[in-house]
């Protein structure tokens, strides 16, 4: 096996993969992906999978969620179907109170081109007539979406593999070393060598810091999510805590627990997550939930991207965050832009590591 | 919801689940016994055939007298039975969570025996899914328990002694067998006897054979059988496969208990000691779910669970429970070194693998 | 076998799907179900799990000790929502989005 590469990517998941493929675009030549164990075996694969932008604050990354999402049409083009689709996104909300936030978040939003309606309860209820008649309204955007994570993925990494990209799975780094001009990188399958390293390491961000001596601040935050049997669709839009995917299974879920890298799922979120759905959406009642699963959010502590070039080091890159599914195709795209061209058509100073220093 | 308390919940009322809960509630233990399913005694209640190797104190006897006497034997002790109650999960502070269909309610228990038992491993074959393909256990129960005859004409894929006793069975009920196929150079069944008595009644044993295709619209009408560079077609309405059991796991993982493999023993078997203690301190288990083996067997591992969850418990002397435990020991070495010495020898080896799970931390990613 | 055979039953998930993802990398059950959503249906891998072994057994020669376990999951098996639905309206792990939007000086901070 060749050993020697222009660009190491250390994370296989949907941003990691998505890295890959878009500087394979540009670039066919001496990339290779190393991942602990396989793509999909973590974050990326035990999510609902939204492509949500509406409610993100502060505006900014509202903003910045919203170029990703622009993205996915002509992502699915290029790399085959992902199931994406722009459903819009609805927030029911319960009470007065959060009326008046919502109508706060609509004015915010109006200057940077996201459009939100505040909708009454009818309104509401005559776009998605089976959500619970004692709505009080909800905020809608129709940029608001959901993809099948699993095939994003694959076909990332599919797309990734037809211009040159290796994978190397079941391969977990367990040392870097930096050297003028090039990383080493052990792994337990080898010895590679690189030019540009990029950590992508999503929930194991701040591990894999530690072996370049740089603290990268990712936590983990739990959420445990229930999936239907399929059902006749039935659900329009993406609601925030529910959508309904392709094949008709419900995915329902919003919770979240600090427990580390636990991946159990517990009766007592299960139980709790099933009033929700009943409580948003009430003919759910006679469905029968298949199964529960958890996944763990790489929650930055801040909860922003951390994405860029890692100032000390010459040529070492990270991309950690939450929502990789909404940003995988900015994100991407801008991190081909920053390694190959040293600079990036949107600005991402904003999300530098360097911000907690 | 507050929790419902019990001293030792068992999980499964089959045979070694019943023999378990005998031991502990006649020391005077609290004990909650649930199943899915509305009567006692799991698949003991469709084997009509006469169970070889029963621990010394029972004379031979069917699987469902069997049952009846297993269930007779708690009459006198006041267990909470929730018989028609599904265990759906657990709480994060370690309560089980069981449904009667209507809700579910937490129960915590000081000590668990899991005796889920053994589920059948599918074999595949093109257009195994038609309907009129279906496992010898699912035979055996629309036949014995349901009082359905499964088909008219049916070949069997495999020959474990299961597989022996459901074609005797099958034929008993009028069922034609045309051949028990068999991909190995021999017969799988240690019971030459049971062998002999179909080769007797004239159901060809065909070795070195497997099914190549079965056929049929909207349920299977016919198989080809494939032996050597013999294709030939058999016209059958049930096809019967016999892919083996393996322990049913869900509860263990669910709790975190760590997994070792022995395939004698059925696959992946939650790992476990001398006591039948798994290493989940509270958790103990018996039956086919620690590993695959005859209904004597399965009753000693019950009764040894059982006595050593008492101990743990405090509900028998010190050596009460040795003296137990030794004379248990001997019985089951004694049933399984007669009926499958390899099941024994697997168990022992899994033991010794008590502080070595090959599978552990399945949830920490 | 012939690749047309079926693996997975629910799902409708043929031998040739499955040697295909396996020859892309996949490894285990999990790997394979992810890509194939082998196993994601009603019996949630309880009927497939061993045929799937062994076609990862033959695919790449790792032995059966070697092929680890499918994930199991709550609930051990399907319940209807309103079964599994408590009275409890009060919400401790469960969020909704417009919790997470906070407001200062009447404006979204």
């Amino acid at each position: 096996m060749e050993t020697s590469y222009e660009t190491i990517i250390i994370g296989g998941g949907v941003v990691g993969s998505s890295i890959a493929y878009h500087l394979s675009e540009r670039n066919k030549e001496g990339i290779v992906v190393l991942d602990k164990k396989f793509p999909l075996s973590g974050t990326s694969g035990s999510t609902q999978a939204w492509v949500w932008v509406h409610n993100k604050t502060p505006s900014w990354y509202a903003e910045f969620s919203m170029y990703s999402a622009e993205l996915y049409p002509y992502l699915s083009k290029k790399i085959g179907d992902v199931e994406y689709k722009r459903t819009g996104g609805l927030s029911p909300f319960f009470s007065e109170l959060d009326r008046e936030k919502a109508e706060r978040l609509a004015e915010a939003y109006e200057p940077i081109g996201i459009k939100i309606k505040v909708l009454s309860r009818e309104e509401a209820l005559e776009k998605e007539p089976s959500l619970n008649p004692d709505i009080v309204g909800a905020t809608y955007s129709s940029i608001d979406g959901n993809v099948n994570p699993f095939r994003l993925v694959d076909r990332y990494m599919r797309a990734a593999k037809k211009n040159g990209v290796q994978y190397s799975t079941y391969n977990k780094v367990t040392e870097i070393q930096k050297l003028p001009g090039k990383f080493i990188v052990r792994a337990e399958k080898g010895r590679f060598e690189c030019k540009n390293l990029v950590l992508a390491g999503g929930t194991w961000s701040r591990e894999l810091g530690k072996l370049v001596e740089v603290t990268i601040p990712i936590n983990q935050l739990r959420g445990q999510i229930l999936v239907t049997e399929p059902l006749k669709p039935f659900l329009n839009y993406t609601i925030s805590g529910l959508r309904q995917a392709f094949n008709g299974e419900v995915l329902i879920g919003y919770s979240m627990e600090e427990e580390g890298f636990n991946r159990a799922t517990t009766l007592d979120v299960i139980q709790e997550t099933a009033n929700m759905a009943i409580h948003y959406v009430p003919s759910l009642r006679k469905a029968k939930v298949v199964r529960a699963f958890s996944g763990i959010r790489a929650m930055p502590e801040d909860g922003f991207p951390i994405l860029g070039k890692i100032p000390g080091v010459e040529n070492l890159y990270v991309a950690a965050m939450h929502s990789g599914v909404t940003l995988s195709p900015l994100v991407g795209t801008l991190m081909t832009e920053l390694i190959l061209d040293g600079e990036t058509s949107i600005p991402i100073d904003r999300y530098s590591i360097s911000r907690f220093a | 919801m507050n929790a419902v308390e019990t001293d030792v919940l068992i999980i499964g009322a089959g045979p070694a689940g019943l023999a378990a809960a005998f031991e502990t509630a006649s020391r005077g233990l609290q004990v909650t016994l649930v199943d899915e399913s509305k009567s006692m005694g799991g698949q003991l209640v469709q084997q009509t055939q006469v169970l070889s190797s029963l621990p010394s104190i029972y004379q031979p006897m069917c699987g469902f007298e069997l049952a009846a006497h297993l269930s007779r034997q708690l009459e006198d002790f006041e267990i909470r039975y929730l018989l028609g109650h599904r265990v759906i999960g657990f709480y994060k502070d370690g309560s089980v969570g069981i449904t009667d269909e209507k809700n579910v309610f937490p129960l915590r228990a000081k000590k668990t025996i899991v005796a889920t038992g053994a589920s059948e491993n599918a074999i595949a074959f093109p257009k195994w899914t038609l309907p009129g393909v279906m496992t010898i256990g699912a035979a055996q129960t629309l036949m014995n328990r349901n009082f359905v005859q499964p088909g008219k004409n049916a070949v069997i894929v495999g020959s474990s002694d299961f597989a022996m006793d459901v074609a005797l069975q099958l034929s008993k009920v009028g069922v034609r067998i045309r051949g028990i196929v068999e991909k190995n150079t021999g017969v799988k069944a240690n019971g030459t006897e049971k062998v002999e008595q179909v080769r007797k009644i004239g159901i060809p044993i065909l070795l070195n054979s497997s099914i190549k295709e079965a056929r049929g619209i909207g349920a299977v009408s016919e198989v080809d059988i494939q032996q050597g560079e013999d294709i030939w077609t058999e016209k059958v309405d049930l096809v019967c496969v016999d892919g083996g059991r393996s322990p049913i796991l869900d509860i263990f993982y669910q709790l975190g208990c760590s997994f070792g493999h022995q395939e004698e023993l059925g696959g992946w078997v939650p790992q476990y000691n001398n006591d039948f203690q798994t290493d989940c301190e509270n958790v103990f288990l018996a039956g086919n779910a620690a590993g695959i083996s005859t209904q004597g067997a399965l009753l000693v591992t019950g009764m040894l669970a059982g006595i050593n969850v008492c101990a743990a418990l405090g509900a028998i002397s010190k050596e009460a429970v040795e003296e137990g435990k030794q004379s248990l020991w001997k019985e089951l070495e004694s049933i399984e070194t007669r009926s499958n010495l390899k099941v024994w020898q697997a168990r022992n080896q899994h033991i010794e693998k008590f502080a070595h799970p090959v599978l552990k931390d399945q949830f920490i990613s | 076998m012939d690749k047309s055979t079926i693996i997975c039953r629910c799902e409708e998930i043929s031998l040739e799907e499955i040697v295909e993802v396996i020859a892309n990398g996949a490894r285990t059950f999990d790997d394979i179900k992810r890509l194939t959503r082998c196993g994601m249906g009603p019996c949630q891998s309880k009927i497939c799990n061993c045929l799937v072994a062994g076609v990862i057994h033959e695919q790449t020669g790792m032995e059966f000790h070697q092929i680890p376990l499918p994930r199991m999951r709550m609930p051990i098996s399907p319940i209807k929502l309103e079964t599994l639905a408590t009275n409890s309206t009060t919400f401790s792990s469960v969020k909704s989005v417009l919790d997470e939007v906070e407001l200062e000086d009447g404006k979204v901070k």
